[in-house]
């Protein structure tokens, strides 16, 4: 019940999974970082994907653009995606830019019927390029709009029913997004279809007292681990991992923080089964 | 608002010389304004550009100090939207930046450019290197031999002391005063292994390269170092840079 727990590989931890085996059972890659000529990160990435499971996750489709899809990107990512045979591939549901500039952020949607259509018509294009379902993630805003017509997870359902992609949810974005738009996280975990949600992510965050920043430069703070127990009865057993972008500590710590992900998922999940 | 001008204006908002209000973001009960929720992002867009620079072009940074480097790298953010998916490629015109912003001190362009191809050479495509075995097997052969070098392979010319300046920082010490060479030096760039590597050529050595990157037989190499040094024995001089570029793994197959 406890398999299936990752963390993020970091260029900082190469030789500790290069130099013996780690209580890790898979490894998230950016794909982005790998979309490379040559050199050292393929190298590296083919050494560690012949010890470990694999999921792509990327930063840059941006799959709300107006604009669609960038062909080149897809058919980079597709090379990767062949080359890591990953166990799915994620990309977020947001969008990073229009009419060939990038903003390299994660750029949340109007939740309308119209970004349902584009996001649909994205996802299709993603997927038929992929030849599998897209896993997309929420991602943490600070920012709502005026025009939008549905909440968050009534959107990510919506998407979710349109395309049959599957959904990679990041607890700590829920709480983030919850805390700066004052909605109950509770509610949207439980209105994310149980069987959509192929991931979790958790992570830490940057409380700035009226309003939360999305930082991943942190351990999983209290509240997201409540949160993640939540998440837990809802949606059962999910393979899960600890995202930690910057501020990046040893792997032994963070392997330390992935087995209190085990240990309350373990907890969680034995007394619902008692239940 | 339809999502395409909703999009438009948000990306507007984020090039904008300022973060000023509007209308579309929704005014939240609790917490922020909805100016200070689009300052997040403004902020956040520039901040991370300016890491990218840091990050692509850290011996020109260490060189210019952080305020100097901060208020040019900020400058080219509000200049240059970035056109790439991959943000590693976002300094690509940084270098060309800085000599336009800094036309008295062209050292740290020469920097800039030095770290940028540096940069690029550690994830530039692979190829299998010639050895010396494959040499002699391809001149056993007897036709003409061309040479193809590393596609990491780049040259930089340098005018000043730019090479000494960028070793001192890397090694943590102290960079030299700045001046002009008596005469310019061409940088070769490139892969060995997992890492990038440079050195400085002698003028007969960057005619050499120059010759292979545009692809000259061999023969045609040596024809035209001969008429171009007529001083320097030149069958020795080749036979010694070949040596040398296989050893350094500058010539693939
Ligand atoms: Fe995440």
């Amino acid at each position: 019940m406890t398999s299936g727990f990752g963390l993020g590989l970091r260029t900082q931890h190469y030789n500790d999974f290069l130099a013996e085996p780690q209580p890790v059972d898979w490894l998230e890659v950016i794909s982005d970082n790998y979309m490379v000529e040559g050199g050292k990160p393929l190298v590296m990435l083919d050494k560690i994907r012949a010890n470990y499971p694999m999921v792509m996750h990327g930063v840059s489709m941006s799959i709300g653009s107006i604009n669609g899809l960038d062909k080149e990107y897809l058919r980079k990512l597709k090379i990767l995606e062949q080359r890591v045979e990953p166990m799915w591939v994620s990309d977020h549901l947001c969008w990073s830019g229009v009419h060939g500039r990038n903003l390299h952020d994660l750029l949340p949607l109007p939740y309308t019927q119209e970004a349902l259509a584009v996001v649909t018509r994205n996802v299709e294009q993603a997927q038929e390029v992929l030849q599998r379902p897209l896993v997309l993630e929420n991602v943490s805003s600070y920012v709502e709009y005026e025009q939008s017509e549905m909440t968050e997870w009534e959107f990510l359902r919506e998407v979710y029913k349109a395309t049959g992609c599957r959904l990679l949810l990041d607890i700590n974005n829920i709480y983030v997004s919850s805390f700066n738009h004052g909605f109950s996280p509770i509610k949207f975990i439980e209105g994310v279809p149980v069987e959509s949600v192929t991931q979790f992510h958790l992570a830490g965050h940057l409380n700035n007292g009226d309003h939360l920043i999305d930082t991943h430069d942190h351990p999983v703070c209290d509240d997201v681990w409540d949160l993640y127990r939540h998440a837990l009865l809802h949606f059962g057993y999910v393979p899960t991992m600890i995202e930690r972008d910057d501020n990046i500590p040893s792997l032994p710590e963070l392997i330390a923080e992935l087995d209190v992900a085990r240990a309350i998922a373990n907890d969680v999940l034995n007394k619902k089964i008692a239940l | 608002m339809k999502l395409a001008e909703l999009q438009n204006d948000f990306q507007h908002a984020l090039f904008d010389t300022e973060c000023k209000g509007v209308d579309w973001i929704s005014e939240s009960a609790r917490g922020l304004s909805a100016r200070d929720r689009l300052d997040i992002y403004y902020n956040a867009y520039r901040i991370r550009l300016i890491d990218v620079l840091l990050d692509t072009f850290a011996h020109t940074a260490i060189y210019l100090g952080d305020d100097w480097f901060n208020q040019l790298a900020g400058d080219y953010v509000q200049t240059h939207p970035s056109i790439h998916k991959n943000i590693g490629l976002y300094g690509k015109d940084f270098p060309c930046f800085l000599a336009e912003q800094l036309p008295e001190d062209k050292e740290i362009s020469e920097l800039a450019l030095m770290d940028w191809k540096l940069r690029r050479a550690f994830d530039g495509a692979d190829s299998a290197v010639m050895i010396q075995d494959d040499l002699q097997q391809l001149a056993s052969e007897g036709s003409s031999i061309y040479l193809q070098p590393v596609p990491t392979l780049t040259m930089c010319t340098q005018h000043f002391n730019t090479l000494d300046i960028w070793n001192a920082i890397n090694q943590g010490q102290t960079p030299p005063v700045v001046e002009p060479l008596p005469e310019p030096i061409d940088i070769l760039i490139w892969r060995k292994g997992y890492s990038p590597h440079f050195r400085s050529l002698a003028r007969i050595e960057s005619v050499a390269i120059a010759c292979v990157c545009s692809g000259g037989a061999l023969e045609a190499i040596g024809a035209v170092l001969e008429k171009d040094f007529p001083d320097v024995d030149v069958a020795i001089e080749f036979g010694v840079m070949l040596h040398r570029w296989l050893d350094e793994e500058i010539i693939s197959i």
